[in-house]
């Protein structure tokens, strides 16, 4: 139990999902009709939804995996990377049930379909996520390291 | 910002003057959610609001699909040189010719929920696997053959025909917009029977 509470293990969690969000939602900012190609695939949704999804998801994802990365508002970053887990593993476990073949959308230019083996890696990243959302430490963090050098006072709290 | 809060002095000898805690606050948590959640509609409603309107007009899944031909073809130039598409029309007018025989590239289930009226299975896979005895099913080599699947966003059509163009027959088109297309342009389908 002692190792839930490493600063250091906390921070290689914290950057690794937040890495990976921003990994995932840049390139779908960048090719905003690739992400809504992707939802349309999944053949679930309708026209205005799958615009929503592509226009805000991926912000939602950058500014998620950045809060995460630089240690700000990380308790609400992980919550929000949560609930998107949750959704992406409910539309892989759908699209296995019903057989499609489809890439789930995840990663641009990274071939990954939507199937059990996904939905394992997105259960295992969501215990990741919920980790930093309930073990919340920002002793290091970009943000924690600036506090302290304006602040030396502080520098045993922070270290 | 996160809840980052002076704690209350210790008994505790180990414990520094101003030791840095976080306390956990649902209503921070939800406020900090809410804060980027507005931020991404901010930007991505500013940056991509013509694709939001096409997505309200109905446009967007028209846009969708020819951005997935279009990649398709594309990818088709690149790995397949030597295949080439046909239009719907086209196809159709040799359907109604009876010259090109179809061939469905999807599963077997697929194809007999529903397939292009005539159409003969012909799963990638199986072929690829040595399940399907290829002469029986097409014995004339130089016969006008044309592969499809579900349209633009799969390629199992694509890689049919360069299997069969592989296989010395060398009379192959593919189309592209798949049954989906097909269907969309009133042109004839068959369906399996609704299990009772």
């Amino acid at each position: 139990m002692k190792l839930l509470h490493n600063d250091y293990l906390h921070l290689a969690v914290r950057l690794l999902i937040g890495g990976l969000f921003l990994y995932a939602g840049l390139p779908k900012i960048l090719d905003t009709m690739g992400f809504a190609s992707s939802i349309y695939n999944y053949k679930l949704f309708p026209s205005p939804l799958i615009g929503l999804t592509a226009a805000f998801i991926p912000w939602v994802e950058v500014l998620a995996g950045l809060a995460l990365v630089l240690g700000v508002k990380v308790r609400g970053a992980s919550l929000l990377i949560s609930l998107l887990f949750v959704v992406f593993i409910a539309l892989a476990a759908i699209s296995a049930i019903r057989g499609l073949d489809v890439d789930c959308g995840c990663f641009s230019g990274v071939e990954r379909k939507a199937n059990w083996l996904a939905i394992f890696e997105d259960l295992a990243l969501l215990g990741c996520s919920f980790f930093i959302f309930y073990f919340d430490r920002l002793r290091v963090s970009p943000i924690a390291l600036i506090k302290k050098r304006n602040n030396p006072d502080k520098k045993e709290a922070l270290q | 910002m996160v809840d980052i809060q002076k704690a209350a002095p210790k008994s505790s000898s180990k414990s520094p003057k101003n030791q840095t805690h976080i306390v956990f606050s649902w209503s921070q948590t939800i406020r900090d959610c809410l804060w980027i959640v507005a931020l991404a509609i901010l930007l991505g409603g500013a940056l991509n609001y013509t694709l939001l309107l096409d997505a309200i007009d109905g446009k967007l899944i028209a846009g969708i699909q020819q951005k997935q031909l279009t990649d398709l073809r594309q990818k088709a130039e690149q790995l397949y040189p030597g295949i080439s598409f046909i239009d719907l029309v086209s196809a159709k007018k040799l359907y109604d010719d009876k010259i090109a025989t179809f061939l469905d590239a999807r599963t077997a289930p697929e194809y007999q929920r529903e397939h292009i009226a005539g159409a003969i299975s012909l799963p990638i896979r199986a072929l690829v696997l040595g399940d399907i005895e290829l002469d029986k099913v097409l014995p004339s080599k130089e016969a006008l053959l044309i592969t499809y699947c579900d349209g633009g966003e799969c390629d199992i059509g694509l890689e049919l025909a360069k299997e069969l163009s592989e296989r010395g027959y060398n009379n192959i088109f593919v189309l592209g917009e798949g049954y989906p297309g097909w269907e969309n342009a009133g042109y004839p389908m068959e369906r399996s029977e609704p299990q009772p």
